[in-house]
């Protein structure tokens, strides 16, 4: 296979930064949704509160769960949440692993450490074959929180799954139908809910968010999209 | 007029809130808590419509959903405009103004009433399809007027004002109906710890409790009522929702109900602090089990003149008096084959008003209810019905008669008795029609002289929707049904002290459906079945006589059970008629079949908030802010908005699109033109196996693609057929980006993925989709080196970075990958970075390519270009019947790789190695002005006699600035061999146009514009 190889990737896979760095103009997929749809302020009367976390780095894992196991552990510190729609959130309040489906997770991590994280897994690896695959620009994190009943009736207005606590407690998440489109909704605690959105879809998600949690005068918090991921 | 039927005291209605509404324009009085006809029926008003057919008027006849005639038309303006809404079911509220939906010019004189006496007789059932049927061409024009003599509501001519919602609702166990069943089941369920979602159609929970004179434990039926509810309303995991309609049981257990959140308070939903609040709600219930609590409707007697105003069923009756204080008469006869009816007697004797006569087709009935009339002095007709009402617009009398039921005749002498109205009830009806929903069909009880359900899994029936009539029984099996429902769920059933209530001696029930009458039925006065849709035993018998034996051909030939009320109140009676006339038994007849909605449900709660902006989602790409401060007109493309192109405006005139089109196009093939091509779909393949299993996918080779390469693929399905196309690219030895169609993206992951794990498990990789992780610009034109080494670290030396390659480096500061692809035939790079830096490489860009004049350009650009260079897009050029070798790309084709691919197979078949298979080609019209349309049809022979031989058809067509000429690629059986041939294609307007079957490809035919 020595015509195949060449020295552009002597690698069995590519691993690319493809991170901009910290002096490039990012925009998140929300920038064009606040200009056009507006951002209402949190008042007094919100009962909930939406908020983008723009800063953050995304990477699926796709393989074997006990050899990503040994590899997260060594280094995240965390065991993988093996268990189906398992959550696991780390210490740093900003990581966290995610179940997707029985060979998939989703890693979420702080802005610019996916490549870093992704060569470190890959060391920790070794030959096993495990892909990463960083998705980075193409999902942001929506964090909800305020009023759990108005939480509970924002979600149940968009999504089909059952939200109600006894059926989803703290550090669960799925993949489910959100309004005509699909998002990932998961619970880290008690008082917020986060929804995992495709860049693309980013913009029908927040008006229908904006339009169903209106009875709740739902309330935006903007970090500022323009630099928003460089936070 | 003021409300001259009004009780002094009593009713659930609240005294001290008076409410003002019109109804056909005059202005009445009612109380809060009225429905709209307890309120119409307190204001005397007998006349509430004009029947369907006949334009006989019509008064109210029931309290609740079954009513048939007193169907109105609400909203004082046009934007709140509803149809068809029951006056039974609709509650006063300040303001209200109904109209009757049918009559013309009005209720009260009504020109087509004329026409219903005059040709009563000359309008049998099939009376529009025998009439109206010749000539044909004339049915539009007798249609616009039997509409507008015959039918129900309008739809509001203007948008409507309110937001509607869809709730996604979850439960253990969910009871429809919260009459004496559907509580008892609830409160077993909700203290034994379930999740209890409790639905009820009324305005107050509670149904027959709610004007039952029987103590529950000693006390008021009311009492326990309230005691109930309370305790529910307390429990976190118990739901309540009054307003609530079960419309439809789904597969499953899925539920949908229709909550009407504000109707009952204004024409539009009133504001909430400030804000907009749903008008009505779809919950979209998934249950673990569904408790069936829906009650029974009582039937009504079938007998001459019963839609007079002034026939009532006998519970409605109670229903107005007890919960309304509505007596809607002075003088009452009672037609019954039971004892319950005689409850009508009762409340209306309390009431102060004479009871004339209770004719019972019973011999000797010794009820305890039947005894209680008695012993005030009430005349009890043994054996006998009421077989005629008289009057016009009111009942002014009825001729009683002893009856042979059996032998279906009059078996003595008849008398005439003067009465403002008149109650009837023969026997009770279970409400079955959820249970039914999904297909399963009722069974027929004798003992009940009724269908009981059939159920799915999942459902119960609780109380009288399964023939119980006894109110301590219909709370006795509530409570049990409850516990066996949660008992299902493996949950330990609580125990609830069932409240006891004193037990009536009662004499059987008879059957008794239509009445006999001294005429036979066909001779009879109008004997009316179904009243919404003016169908009477006359009718189903000479439906019976001219063939139609299958109760589901009677509905359809008769109109049975069609309209708002689907047969509520008619239709068992009108399956005994039909089983009568056909010497049958009921079971034997059988009924029809119930259908989703129960009752009808407002288009906007369907909608939901699926309306407007909201209506399907929008795709957006990273830049396309860029793209709409730009001006571009945009295209759907899938749920993707993409720029269609870019119109300029000079000296105050903006460009038509052809003309936006023509200069894109000539930018691209002369200067450098940019398109987003983000949406391309991109997934991400890593493992040892993945070269192994693109070769499986793709109709062509992968074995020897080296790392940073890119190769163009072509996927079919295991038919053969093409299915998409795109380019893959060795990123290292084991890791492949591979590009599909932007429509296509989802379905061939899906496709890839459904490959993999189930054929090809041992294969060992993985995909992930990177569709919305990558920007993608593409800079082409002869000019796109100049202006990309401007920006970019990547040697961009033609022997360094060479066509079909892909670099890594940076574009204006921005890690990217870039690859020399070309979908215009024109030197092109694809600029890929992750999508957050997309907008600052596109400025970038910009920014730099002024001096070179660069041109954004859209999809319709986009489409000419490749077209021009016979590149296909897959959907548009193919359409699932065309293979590789249709499309002339063997070349794309490995026959020779080691393992199978999919599709292979499939091309060896006879049908797939025709010779005369439809084969793309170019088209060059004649007339260099004339652009072909796509989809038209392709002859070889235009004076052919119509239907001429078609042989293909054309798949795209545009305008070529740089060809000065229309252009077309098109499907043409033996194509390939028909190179320089004439084809015609005639055209809708007469025209026919003349085209050179030539090659796909247009412009560079070598290809050499690409690999500078």
């Amino acid at each position: 296979m020595s015509d195949i190889k060449s020295d552009l990737n002597p690698g069995t896979v590519n691993t690319y930064d493809a991170c901009p760095g910290a002096d490039i103009a990012q925009e998140s997929p929300l920038a064009w949704s606040y200009l056009n749809s507006g951002a209402p302020a949190p008042g007094p009367s919100s009962r909930i509160v939406m908020r983008e976390q723009a800063a953050r780095d995304h990477l699926i894992l796709r393989g074997g769960a006990i050899v990503i196991d040994e590899a997260v552990r060594q280094v995240l510190g965390i065991n993988l949440p093996a268990r189906p729609q398992q959550l696991t959130l780390c210490d740093d309040g900003v990581s966290s692993l995610q179940w997707l489906s029985p060979d998939e997770w989703l890693l979420i991590v702080p802005f610019g450490q996916a490549y870093n994280i992704e060569l470190e897994l890959r060391a920790a690896l070794g030959d096993a074959s495990v892909a990463i695959s960083e998705v980075s620009g193409g999902q942001t994190l929506l964090e909800l929180s305020g009023d759990a009943d108005a939480l509970q009736q924002l979600l149940m207005k968009s999504v089909i799954y059952d939200t109600h606590p006894q059926h989803f407690p703290p550090g669960k998440g799925v993949t489910t139908v959100f309004a005509k489109t699909s998002l990932i909704l998961r619970r880290p605690d008690d008082s917020r809910w986060e929804l995992v959105v495709r860049r693309s879809f980013a913009d029908y998600v927040y008006r229908w968010l904006l339009d169903a949690g209106d009875e709740f005068a739902i309330g935006v918090i903007r970090d500022g999209a323009q630099q928003g991921a460089s936070a | 007029m003021r409300q001259s039927n009004r009780l002094k005291q009593g009713g659930r209605i609240e005294r001290s809130r008076r409410l003002t509404f019109t109804f056909n324009g005059n202005s009445y009085e009612g109380y809060a808590g009225d429905t709209l006809a307890s309120a119409l029926l307190a204001n005397g008003v007998d006349i509430v419509n004009r029947s369907f057919k006949y334009s006989r008027p019509r008064g109210i006849v029931a309290a609740g959903a079954e009513e048939p005639n007193a169907v109105v038309q609400l909203g004082s303006s046009e934007p709140s405009q509803v149809p068809n809404v029951r006056a039974t079911q609709q509650a006063l509220y300040e303001g209200l103004s109904a109209r009757s939906t049918n009559g013309w010019p009005n209720v009260q004189r009504d020109l087509m009433g004329l026409i219903g006496k005059l040709g009563g007789k000359m309008m049998p059932p099939g009376f529009y399809y025998k009439t109206f049927m010749a000539p044909a061409s004339m049915w539009l024009t007798y249609e616009r007027y039997i509409r507008k003599s015959a039918g129900l509501g309008r739809s509001p001519g203007e948008s409507d004002p309110d937001i509607y919602d869809h709730l996604n609702r979850h439960c253990d166990v969910l009871v429809i109906g919260a009459g004496p069943a559907g509580l008892t089941s609830a409160l077993v369920a909700a203290r034994s710890g379930a999740r209890v979602i409790v639905c009820d159609e009324q305005e107050e929970m509670g149904g027959s409790l709610l004007a039952s004179h029987q103590a529950l434990d000693e006390r008021p039926a009311a009492d326990w009522l309230s005691d109930v509810l309370a305790e529910m309303e307390a429990n976190a995991n118990v739901t309540l929702l009054a307003r609530t309609t079960a419309n439809g049981y789904h597969d499953h257990n899925f539920v949908t109900l229709h909550e009407r959140r504000t109707e009952h308070l204004a024409d539009t939903a009133p504001m909430v602090n400030g804000r907009r609040q749903a008008r009505s709600r779809l919950h979209r219930v998934r249950a673990g089990r569904v408790i069936m609590a829906t009650g029974a409707h009582e039937r009504p007697l079938v007998y001459a003149g019963n839609d007079i105003p002034g026939n009532f069923l006998a519970g409605a009756i109670s229903t107005y008096i007890r919960r309304y204080a509505v007596v809607p008469g002075n003088k009452l006869v009672l037609s019954t084959a039971n004892d319950d009816g005689y409850r009508a007697a009762l409340d209306w004797l309390d009431a102060g008003r004479e009871v004339v006569a209770v004719a019972d087709a019973r011999q000797a009935p010794d009820g305890a209810l039947v005894e209680a009339v008695r012993s005030r002095g009430v005349r009890i007709i043994d054996g006998a019905a009421v077989i005629e009402a008289h009057g016009e617009n009111r009942v002014s009398s009825v001729r009683v008669a002893p009856i042979d039921a059996a032998a279906f005749r009059i078996s003595g002498e008849i008398e005439t008795l003067k009465c403002d109205t008149v109650a009837s009830s023969g026997g009770f009806s279970p409400v079955i029609h959820l249970a039914s929903h999904t297909g399963s069909r009722p069974s027929w009880n004798d003992d009940i002289i009724g269908f009981i359900p059939s159920l799915p899994k999942g459902m119960l029936a609780a109380g009288s929707a399964q023939g119980l009539h006894e109110l301590g029984a219909v709370l006795r099996d509530g409570a049990a049904v409850g516990a066996a429902a949660v008992r299902d769920l493996a949950l330990d059933a609580a125990e609830v002290e069932v409240p006891q209530v004193a037990s009536l001696h009662e004499s059987a029930a008879m059957a008794l459906f239509q009445v006999p009458h001294d005429k036979p039925t066909l001779r009879a006065p109008k004997q009316f079945v179904d009243l919404q849709n003016d169908v009477t035993a006359a009718a189903i018998e000479l439906a019976t006589r001219e063939g139609f034996e299958s109760i589901e051909h009677v509905k359809r030939y008769t109109a049975m059970g069609f309209g708002t009320d689907q047969g509520k109140l008619g239709n068992i009676n009108g399956m005994a008629i039909a089983a009568r006339c056909l010497g049958r038994t009921i079971p034997e007849v059988g009924t029809t079949v119930f259908r989703p909605n129960y009752t009808p449900v407002t288009f906007g709660a369907i909608v939901g908030r699926h309306c407007r902006e909201l209506f399907d989602p929008e795709r957006y790409t990273a830049l396309h802010q860029w793209h709409v401060e730009n001006g571009a007109e945009f295209e759907e493309v899938g749920q993707w908005k993409r720029p269609w192109y870019f119109p300029r405006t000079a000296k105050g005139k903006r460009e038509t699109m052809h003309e936006a089109v023509a200069r894109e196009c000539l930018a691209v093939r002369e200067g450098v033109g940019i398109l987003d091509a983000s949406t391309l779909g991109k997934i991400d393949i890593q493992g040892p196996d993945a070269r192994e299993f693109l070769g499986r996918v793709y109709t062509n080779k992968w074995a020897k693609l080296p790392v940073g390469r890119v190769r163009y693929g072509l996927m079919c399905k295991d038919d053969g057929m093409v299915m998409d196309d795109g380019t893959t690219s060795c990123l290292a030895e084991d890791h492949f980006l591979m590009t599909t169609s932007t429509g296509g993206a989802a379905a061939v992951l899906e496709w890839l993925e459904l490959w993999h794990q189930t054929e090809w498990p041992e294969l060992d990789l993985t995909m992930s989709s990177v569709t919305d992780h990558w920007a993608t610009m593409t800079v082409t034109g002869p000019k796109a080196r100049d202006l990309l080494a401007e920006l970019t670290d990547i040697d961009l030396d033609r022997d360094a970075f060479r066509f079909m390659d892909w670099r890594e480096g940076k574009v204006a500061g921005v890690p990217a990958r870039v690859f020399r692809i070309s979908f215009t035939g024109e030197l092109a790079y694809e600029i890929n970075v992750q999508a957050r830096a997309a907008m600052h490489v596109w400025k970038a860009l910009f920014a730099h390519g002024e001096k070179y004049d660069l041109t954004p350009y859209g999809t319709e650009t986009m489409h000419v270009l490749r077209a021009e260079k016979g590149f296909i897009i897959a959907g548009q050029d193919t359409d699932g019947s065309v293979t590789p070798e249709d499309l002339g790309m063997q070349w794309a084709v490995g026959y020779d790789k080691p393992f199978s691919w999919i599709g292979k197979r499939a091309l060896t078949r006879p049908d797939t190695v025709r010779k005369d298979r439809k084969q793309l080609v170019g088209l060059r019209p004649k007339d260099a002005s004339v652009v072909l349309e796509e989809g038209a049809q392709i002859v070889l022979d235009p004076q052919h006699a119509i239907p001429m031989p078609m042989v293909g058809h054309v798949t795209s067509s545009y305008y070529s600035p740089t060809l000065e000429s229309g252009f077309a690629l098109a499907v043409v059986k033996g194509g390939h061999e028909r190179m320089g041939e004439t084809v015609y294609l005639p055209m809708a307007d007469g025209k026919v146009h003349e085209a050179e079957i030539v090659s796909t490809i247009f412009v560079d035919p070598k290809g050499e514009r690409q690999n500078v």
